[in-house]
């Protein structure tokens, strides 16, 4: 053949040629009509034979030229949407690396399914990207995958025309798919879908690549019966043809053929050829012709190199690469390229060579700022690159700095991977380099064994972490060993058997504990007993705070607590077991919330009884810490029960300063026997007495000493008798405090004290004397004693002390002493809601409203008619609701009743009643509730059902809720489950945030957000308040940028965001910026309410801050004298920029801008920027500079030159100010005069000043001096002047 | 139902907002060990936490510091960048968490 091509010349020259090989044949056929053929040497896009690198740049084009719209129904605007989103995906992931990810098309793929009838485009987009695209997949994996899609659309209706032939036969180039081209077309005729001119190309192409010259001499006669042009990629796929036929010679000439027919060979060509001899090895030839394009005008690109190096490698010939590394120039638009091909030459298994162009890429290395490689290790992870070759590229990528931790993160990688082999050589390779190796490196491990109880993978990450020399913690056993068994106790066991049981006594502990989390008290109690290991009673505190919350036997609890105070094991050690239970007791009861201490009451108060018997005692001071623990929890009457145990031979021996009682006991015998006064001694006992709970004590030296006795020393008897629930001594020593000193008066407190004590006992005359008491000598009532009034009756209520709470209640209101409350009548209604008497509670609940108009429990009243089905009491309570407060309070009490007890289809019915209106703060009352009572389920609903509600503020109820929900977590949980938020929702938590200035929290929120929802965004007021934090934050570009979107979303920012953000600017000397934003709210300033002045303020402070200070004074002067002013100069206020000048000690600005001022005042009358830099300057304390602004400095030549300047408030009071400062009487006096003569209603300020003055001079002062501070009139002015910008 | 009552009518124990710092992008080779080790040098820390996943035996990234004083936060604060573990490529960033309360630890821990 090749002879016969030595001829081709002559023989095209002939006309004829019968000799011919096929392929010339049919190519000089075509050849007359190439130069009329329409074919773009510039467009390389065509296919060349394993053209796998250059498909990322022309991957948008190609779809984009594609009129997709044309072929879809304009109907169909969802799926264009869709295609939209899917294009922005993948597109974007192109553009970012060169590449798709596997999962992303996956992805894209799944959504593109479930979207109903995918269109062609999308069908088209999803084909494309089965080829190159996909470098980390295997060749075969990615036609897989185009088979699966083409397949899967199919099914689902797509129409496939002549493009998504061609793409699937592109993609099949591009994975070197081995498939019959006649089959392919026969199934193409099957379909009735006719071949056209790039189907034809790549035909050739795929005979060629299999070196089928033959087969793609077929394919060319067909294109020359049918009149197609031939095109340089033809040309291309015939050289890689006949060079992989084996026939170098035949690929060389036909570059000669084409020149013949009038081609000149382009890039293509050359590359195909260059490919043909790499894939030879024959690196002579490739640098030869690679000569010889650099001398023609050819151009060949990094990629086309890169390709090079591929057909190299995979033909066995790496040797060669670093030969065409040294090539390539690095353009950084390469990189994705050069990634690209790394990658695919891992999936190759060719690490090596990729390894080699990875370290030759131009990273910067000195920042030190990214880590570049990071895609090659997780790459070669994934396709299982050896161990040590991966050890090996860390040590170099490490070495030549590219990478800080590239040992590290290839571990993630496995661990993500979870390939235990590859974690456990990296391990021990940290380990070498002498990093730590810790462990929760083996958690990951774990816990994909755990997933599958797979108890022999647990054992083998078990015995890997000993050879590593880790040592598994409690965390590593409770979470992830012990759930990969059936039950804790046959764990150990089992890792006897394998010889991983730790020596130390950690298995224990987390087998203690998990035993304890579940309230396995007895467990927890054999344990200890039986226990051997030396355990500090720390490490076991959280897991028995945890047990005994969770049991409610008090005998293992106080067990157990004497136990480890008794025995030797536990807590000898100092500072000994006295104060580790009394820490223990206190944090037990921290850990309690105040409900639940409320409602363990009793048997809390069983447990300190049972430990005083056992003789456990607490120090003092942590006494006092459970003291006050209970006193905020409204539970102080378990105070004393506490106090029994606290240690008092600690106190003697410790607090040498406080008298103990013994002593000061013995003294008061003393000073009794000298007849001495012992008043002070004995209140001093009695506190002493009273700190000790020692109640028995303390009432008989009262009893004793009662003469002696004094005020204060009763009212702490009396709370003490209180405290120990002991009311018939209270009430005698409060009648004997009253005789002793009627009008003695006792704290608030111990007043409430005794109503308690007293209303618990029945003596509910006394009690309401008690109360009498308080109106009659005006207690201070303040809201906790209101508080501690509801907790009484509240308290009574649950007792079923009927008469006590109707009493107390009544005397409370009857009093005054609080205004009447849902809250305080609600134990009216409880009374009934416990008995189950909902006839009786109702009743209450609506004579509560006839007396004190309010409804208390309504709610929990109608919650428990619907769960019990009264229907008649419901239309009741409805009526008598619908007729006093209308029948919207109605409808909302009856929803916010079925919401709670589930009833969601009626809750529905309900709140779609037409004309219902959203109702603010009856949706609060209720968001507010359920978050109180954790009802997650219920408020979801709520959210739900109200999504229609007419004039339902749906931003402020999303918002009340996360403020009142923990947001931030909810979000975190929200995107753990992966549950995507709506817009709004994720709206107001951003805005939340930004309001509690956790800027990087919301801009996590954000990220997430735009990631989930298509055109994410925020509203007008969450812009405002991000412009506002970027500023802050310093972030101008991005607030810049989030003022664009606002705008764009034809939202209007606040006044307040945008000026910050342009003032920000300004101090940066941005002028761009400032001129940016001026023309994105050109019209809109009047909506914002932003004035033409902050611009040109600002312009010029950003000017000044350039140095450009001439500019900035001749901008102004040219605005102010122009004669077509935009604003008039009664308005052009610089008070802004004469501040900040000043403020920022631009000196040469200042003067410039004082000279600017001057000469607009005297040559043009524009007064008011003298005017303005006047007052600044006397506000920032330059009285001289002020003065020399005026050059005159007098008062006289000022008022001559500004006249009007005198009879404004603000220049006056300063002008005053000055002489004050100067002490100079007379000006002062001048001033005053001219005022006065002018009739000028003076300010308070002003004549306190002069006042002042006058006086320090000895002068008389001929009005009254205002009474007040300076202060005061200047807060006073302040106010009255409103806040000027 | 009384118990809610009580607390839905008046009851809701105010938390105080404690010197609680919220830290993000930790990498995934420290733990709360190397969190407290690395927090330490502002001052003392009460508690740390990081939450770990346990479907996957990774943690997320954050964690939360809580510090004896203000003081200490505000010391934290003052840093832009934490590096642990020697990580640098992206610093660990903290900030203040102003409405941390009780209730939020034990919903942490148990996450």
């Amino acid at each position: 053949m090749a002879a016969l091509l030595r001829s081709a010349r002559w023989l095209l020259r002939a006309g004829a040629a019968p000799r011919l090989p096929l392929s010339l044949r049919l190519l000089a056929g075509g050849a007359s009509r190439l130069h009329a053929a329409p074919f773009l040497p510039a467009a390389r896009a065509g296919p060349v034979a394993g053209g796998l690198l250059s498909q990322a740049r022309l991957y948008a084009i190609a779809v984009e030229k594609k009129n997709y719209l044309q072929e879809e129904p304009s109907s169909h605007r969802k799926n264009a949407s869709q295609f939209d989103w899917a294009l922005m995906r993948l597109d974007n992931s192109v553009r970012r690396t060169g590449r798709i990810p596997k999962t992303l098309l996956q992805k894209v793929f799944d959504n593109t399914c479930h979207s109903g009838s995918p269109g062609g485009n999308q069908a088209l987009l999803l084909l494309r990207s089965c080829g190159s695209l996909l470098p980390e997949l295997q060749l075969s994996e990615r036609t897989e995958f185009a088979h699966r899609i083409w397949d899967k659309l199919q099914k689902l209706g797509t129409v496939y025309d002549v493009s998504h032939y061609n793409a699937l036969l592109k993609v099949y180039l591009q994975n070197e798919y081995k498939f019959s081209p006649t089959d392919f077309l026969a199934k193409m005729e099957e379909a009735n879908i006719q071949p056209n001119r790039v189907t034809y190309q790549r035909l050739i192409a795929a005979y060629c690549n299999v070196g089928d010259i033959e087969g793609a001499s077929k394919i060319l006669g067909f294109m020359k019966t049918k009149d197609l042009p031939i095109t340089e990629a033809v040309f291309s796929a015939l050289v890689t043809g006949h060079a992989r036929a084996g026939d170098i010679e035949n690929a060389e000439n036909i570059l000669t053929v084409m020149r013949e027919a009038g081609i000149e060979p382009g890039p293509d060509t050359y590359l195909a050829l260059l490919n043909a001899y790499a894939e030879k090895g024959d690196i002579d030839h490739v640098k030869q012709t690679l000569e010889k394009v650099k001398k023609s005008d050819l151009y060949l690109m990094d990629r086309d190199l890169l390709q090079i190096i591929f057909s190299f490698s995979k033909a066995g010939y790496s040797q060669y690469v670093p030969e065409i590394l040294e090539k390539i120039t690095y353009e950084r638009r390469y990189i994705p390229d050069a990634m690209n091909l790394i990658l695919l030459l891992v999936t190759e298994k060719l690490e090596d060579t990729a390894f080699q162009i990875l370290l030759a890429c131009p990273v910067s290395r000195e920042d030190n700022l990214n880590d570049f490689g990071s895609f090659f290790l997780r790459h070669c992870v994934t396709m299982n690159t050896p161990a040590e070759k991966l050890q090996d590229y860390c040590k170099q990528l490490k070495e030549s700095q590219m990478h800080t931790s590239p040992l590290q993160f290839t571990l993630h990688c496995a661990l993500q991977a979870n390939k235990t082999d590859l974690a456990k050589a990296l391990m021990k390779a940290l380990k070498e380099e002498g990093f730590p190796v810790r462990t929760h490196y083996f958690w990951p491990l774990l816990a994909g064994h755990q997933k599958e109880k797979n108890v022999q993978g647990i054992i083998e990450v078990l015995k890997a972490m000993n050879e590593v020399g880790v040592n598994p913690d409690q965390e590593t056993y409770i979470n992830y060993v012990f759930p990969s068994f059936d039950s804790v106790r046959s764990v150990r066991g089992v890792l006897q058997e394998n010889g991983c049981l730790p020596e130390n006594n950690v298995f224990s502990q987390a087998e203690f504990r998990s035993e304890a989390v579940t309230g396995n008290l007895s467990y927890v109690l054999s344990f200890l007993e039986s226990n051997t290991l030396p355990f500090s009673f720390a490490s076991l505190r959280g897991s028995l705070i945890l047990g005994f919350r969770r049991s409610m036997d008090i005998n293992l609890w106080s067990k157990i607590t004497e136990l480890l105070y008794k025995d030797g094991r536990y807590c000898q050690e100092p500072p000994g077991p006295t104060e580790a239970v009394g820490y223990f007791l206190y944090n037990l009861i921290d850990s309690m919330s105040d409900s639940e201490v409320q409602a363990k009451e009793e048997r809390l108060r069983q447990y300190f009884h049972q430990l005083k018997e056992m003789n456990v005692k607490i120090p003092e001071n942590i006494y006092r810490g459970i003291r006050n623990l209970l006193d905020s929890y409204h539970v102080p009457e378990l105070i004393k029960d506490v106090n029994m145990l606290v240690d008092r031979e600690k106190i003697d021996s410790r607090k040498t300063t406080q008298l103990t009682s013994s002593v000061l006991e013995s003294t008061l015998e003393k000073l009794k026997a000298e007849n001495q006064p012992i008043g002070d001694v004995l209140k001093q006992l009695i506190l002493v007495l009273c700190s000790e709970e020692n109640m028995q004590k303390a009432l008989e030296l009262k009893a004793k000493y009662e003469s002696d006795m004094v005020v204060g020393g009763y009212a702490a008897l009396i709370n003490l008798c209180c405290r120990h629930d002991n009311a018939e001594d209270a009430l005698n020593l409060k009648q004997e405090f009253d005789r002793l000193d009627p009008s003695a008066v006792l704290d608030t407190s111990k007043y409430v004290g005794l109503v308690k004590v007293l209303g618990k006992h029945g003596k509910l005359q006394d009690a309401i004397n008690i109360l009498k008491e308080m109106k009659e000598k005006d207690v201070l009532i303040k809201d906790a004693t209101v508080l501690s009034f509801f907790h009484i009756l509240n308290g009574a209520a649950l007792r079923g002390e009927t008469e006590t709470v109707k009493q107390l209640h009544k005397a409370i209101m009857t009093l005054g002493l609080a205004k009447p409350s849902t809250a305080l009548s609600s134990p009216l209604v409880t009374l009934y809601l416990e008995k189950d008497d909902l006839s009786a509670a109702l009743e209450v609940t609506i004579d509560c409203y006839e007396k004190y108009k309010v409804l208390p429990r309504i709610h929990d009243v109608l919650c428990k008619l619907i769960e019990k089905g009264e229907t008649d009491l419901i239309q009741k309570a409805m009526n008598f609701v619908s007729q006093e407060q209308g029948e919207m309070t109605m409808l909302y009490d009856l929803f916010f009743a079925f919401l709670q007890t589930g009833n969601y289809k009626e809750a529905k019915k309900i709140i779609e009643t037409p004309g219902i209106r959203a109702r603010s703060s009856r949706l609060q009352w209720f968001c507010d509730r359920c978050i109180s009572s954790n009802q997650v389920e219920t408020l979801e609903k709520l959210v739900e059902l109200t999504q229609k509600l007419f004039e339902c503020d749906r931003d402020q109820l999303y918002y009340s809720l996360l403020k009142l929900y923990n947001a931030y977590s909810i979000f975190l949980k929200a995107h753990k489950q992966n549950i995507v938020l709506n817009n709004e929702t994720y709206g107001s938590l951003i805005k939340l945030l930004l309001e509690k200035d956790s800027f990087l929290q919301a801009m996590q929120v954000k990220d997430v957000a735009e990631t989930h929802i298509k055109g994410f965004t925020l509203n007008d007021a969450a812009n405002s308040l991000l412009i506002i934090t970027q500023v802050r934050r310093d972030y101008l570009k991005e607030a810049l940028k989030t003022l664009k979107t606002a705008l764009d979303l034809e939202q209007t920012p606040s006044r307040i965001a945008v000026t910050r953000l342009i003032q920000a600017c300004a101090l940066k000397g941005d002028v761009e910026s400032i001129q940016e934003i001026q023309k994105m709210v050109n019209g809109l300033e009047d909506s914002i309410g932003l004035s033409n002045m902050v611009f040109i303020n600002n312009i010029a402070l950003a000017q000044i801050k350039n140095n450009n200070i001439d500019v900035a004074i001749e901008n102004i002067e040219n605005m102010l004298t122009s004669g077509n002013e935009t604003v008039k100069p009664q308005y052009f206020g610089l008070t802004y920029l004469f501040r900040k000048v000043i403020e920022e000690q631009l000196e040469p600005a200042v003067e410039k801008i004082s000279i600017m001022a001057e000469r607009l005042a005297n040559q043009f009358a524009v007064y008011k920027p003298v005017t303005d830099l006047f007052l600044q300057l006397l506000d920032s304390g330059k009285v001289d500079d002020a003065r020399a602004l005026l050059q005159a400095s007098t008062l006289k030549s000022l008022l001559e030159l500004i006249p009007e300047l005198i009879e404004k408030e603000e220049a006056y009071t300063s002008i005053m100010k000055s002489y004050v400062l100067d002490k100079d009487a007379a000006s002062a006096k001048a001033l005053y005069e001219n005022l006065t003569a002018r009739n000028i209603k003076l300010n308070d300020l002003f004549l306190k000043r002069y006042a002042v003055l006058l006086k320090n001079a000895g002068e008389p002062v001929p009005f009254t001096e205002p009474p007040e501070s300076f202060e005061f009139y200047a807060k006073q002015l302040k106010e009255s002047r409103g806040n000027p910008l | 139902m009384a118990a809610s009552a009580v607390r839905g009518a008046m009851a809701l124990r105010t938390s105080a907002s404690r010197p609680v710092a919220f830290v993000r992008k930790i990498p995934w080779t420290a733990a709360s060990s190397e969190l407290r080790e690395h927090f330490a040098q502002f001052g003392h820390i009460r508690k740390c936490i990081i939450p770990f996943d346990k479907e996957t035996g990774f943690h997320r990234g954050m964690g939360w510091i809580q510090f004896s004083s203000e003081e200490e936060l505000q010391n934290a604060l003052q840093q832009e960048n934490h590096i642990i573990d020697g990580v640098k490529s992206e610093g660990t960033q903290c900030e203040h968490v102003l409405w941390w309360s009780q209730p939020v630890w034990i919903h942490i821990l148990f996450l």
